[in-house]
């Protein structure tokens, strides 16, 4: 169950911008207009065995279409290499409403995007509101190679002189230290992959850049491999019942097989749909999505554990 | 698709709300009324679809909806949950802002609230554990349905207090049949 309407769309453009990259326009086929969005939203993509997160890469303002760049990742869960095999025009993707974790907090100043690769999609919209409201923004975009930026050419058309591009092929690497040092006072949006937001996540610390400006999105699970899950006990406040929660179940499993109704999409701690309230406990962290001042209080049971007893607020 | 064993339903009038009703004189008698809309989704938050003829099945629900097939929100817990109507003219009230209990009125389409049948002219908060039919099929009110934040939060509106005590009838099919917009309802005792 999801608490965002999932609707059947139609496929009404399905294009490679990259060799690995498809990019769809989808429309209902019943309504002309679909839920209003803000840049930096996604929406929930249904595929065989699961649910994928994509960001809306349109113009918001046309409300008859959803525009999604799906890049097929060949090590990946099997998401994106179902969309590409199945998405061909007239076809039908069951896709959720939008909802925005990462959104333009509308705040005057200046503004510094940083893209990697297909985490170009959110930049891009968030792009065209900051042309189209004529705010201060430059916008960096690194990719291996122009031919392989999604959607290099919209975003030009966006951005004009306000993009900078960095391909490594030519041997243009983004250093961190040094776009945090131009930076300076500006609100900071990244979206990419874990390599690019670690690398600013440390120059960010170094450099001690205000957390407050930097906001980031992330579509991969947090890269953990050393993890090892323990057992631990979970109090529900209301009833003080204790459900063990055993090394290999999540939390949200045990949740649900005890009648806990939670809404649940990506299970991997990136889109937020599971968030429930603790009172107390040593929470081990490892979603995506809350940001550190919500952590003392709400956790995502589908990929966070604790250690000992944790009491939630159910 | 589930089978049939894993969808929960208690029989309407098995519900405590329709055993402390059954039996009981009162209520409104003689009215008529009329089915304006069917819908139906194939899972939980799936959107709802409207239908212009539907396939009711006795003990079970609406070929093709989540609480027929066992996808719905609410399948695992055990209720009454077969078919859903709600009055149009509490819809109409809302879209009124009546009562003003928020800042503007709220518009919800028959498309959106989530009950299967949209009537108008059948008061609804007196057939908990009455018999009615709808065209040619028989309906046992249950229990009166109850809104949830779930769906506040699908729709991203607010709804539970607006929706409190006029959210519809939840019911169980006792005859089969096939219904149309437009059909007859009326009580049957």
């Amino acid at each position: 169950m999801s608490d965002r309407l999932i609707m059947k769309l139609r496929v009404v453009s399905a294009r490679l911008t990259t060799p690995d990259v498809l990019v769809l326009d989808l429309q209902h086929p019943k309504r002309p207009l679909l839920p209003a969005w803000t840049p930096g939203a996604h929406v929930d993509v249904m595929v065989a065995g699961g649910v994928r997160q994509y960001s809306l890469w349109g113009d918001p303002e046309d409300r008859a279409y959803y525009r999604i760049a799906v890049k097929r990742e060949a090590g990946g869960r099997g998401g994106s290499k179902w969309i590409h095999d199945h998405a061909k025009e007239g076809s039908e993707l069951h896709v959720s409403a939008p909802r925005n974790h990462f959104g333009l907090d509308g705040k005057g100043g200046r503004h510094v995007l940083v893209a990697g690769g297909i985490g170009v999609t959110p930049i891009l919209a968030m792009s065209r509101a900051l042309a189209a409201g004529k705010a201060d923004f430059t916008v960096h975009y690194c990719a291996r190679s122009a031919s392989e930026a999604p959607l290099l050419d919209e975003l030009r058309t966006v951005c004009g002189d306000r993009l900078t591009t960095w391909f490594s092929q030519q041997g243009r690497r983004l250093d961190a230290n040094t776009l945090l040092a131009q930076a300076a006072g500006a609100e900071l949006y990244t979206c990419g992959p874990n390599s690019l937001t670690a690398a600013l996540e440390t120059a960010i610390a170094a450099q001690g850049f205000p957390v407050e400006l930097y906001h980031r999105e992330h579509f991969a699970a947090l890269s953990d491999a050393d993890f090892v899950p323990d057992s631990f006990e979970a109090v529900i406040a209301s009833s003080g019942r204790t459900l063990h929660v055993p090394a290999d179940r999540s939390l949200l499993e045990v949740l649900r097989d005890n009648h806990f109704v939670r809404g649940s999409s990506c299970e991997i701690g990136v889109c937020g749909s599971c968030e429930c309230g603790y009172v107390s406990g040593d929470v081990i962290h490892r979603d995506a999505v809350l940001d550190l001042k919500a952590r003392a209080s709400r956790l995502m049971p589908c990929i966070s554990r604790a250690r000992g007893t944790v009491t939630l607020d159910l | 698709m589930t089978d049939e064993a894993s969808v929960k339903q208690i029989e309407a009038f098995a519900h405590p709300a329709a055993q402390a009703a059954l039996g009981v004189e009162g209520g409104t008698t003689g009215w008529k009324g009329e089915l304006l809309h069917i819908h139906i989704a194939p899972a939980a938050s799936y959107e709802m679809e409207k239908l212009a003829v539907a396939t009711c099945v006795a003990g079970r629900g609406i070929e093709g909806d989540r609480y027929f097939l066992g996808t719905g929100t609410y399948s695992t817990r055990p209720d009454v949950r077969q078919i859903t109507l709600i009055e149009q003219e509490a819809l109409d009230a809302l879209a009124r802002n009546d009562p003003p209990l928020q800042e503007s009125p709220v518009v919800l389409a028959p498309e959106e609230h989530r009950r299967n049948l949209t009537v108008r002219g059948v008061p609804l908060n007196h057939l908990v554990g009455r018999r009615f039919r709808v065209g040619e099929v028989i309906l046992r009110g249950g229990r009166l349905n109850f809104p949830c934040k779930y769906l506040e939060k699908l729709l991203d509106r607010p709804l539970f207090l607006p929706l409190y005590n006029r959210s519809g009838l939840n019911c169980g099919i006792e005859k089969g049949g096939i219904i149309r917009p437009g059909d007859l309802i009326e009580l049957l005792d």
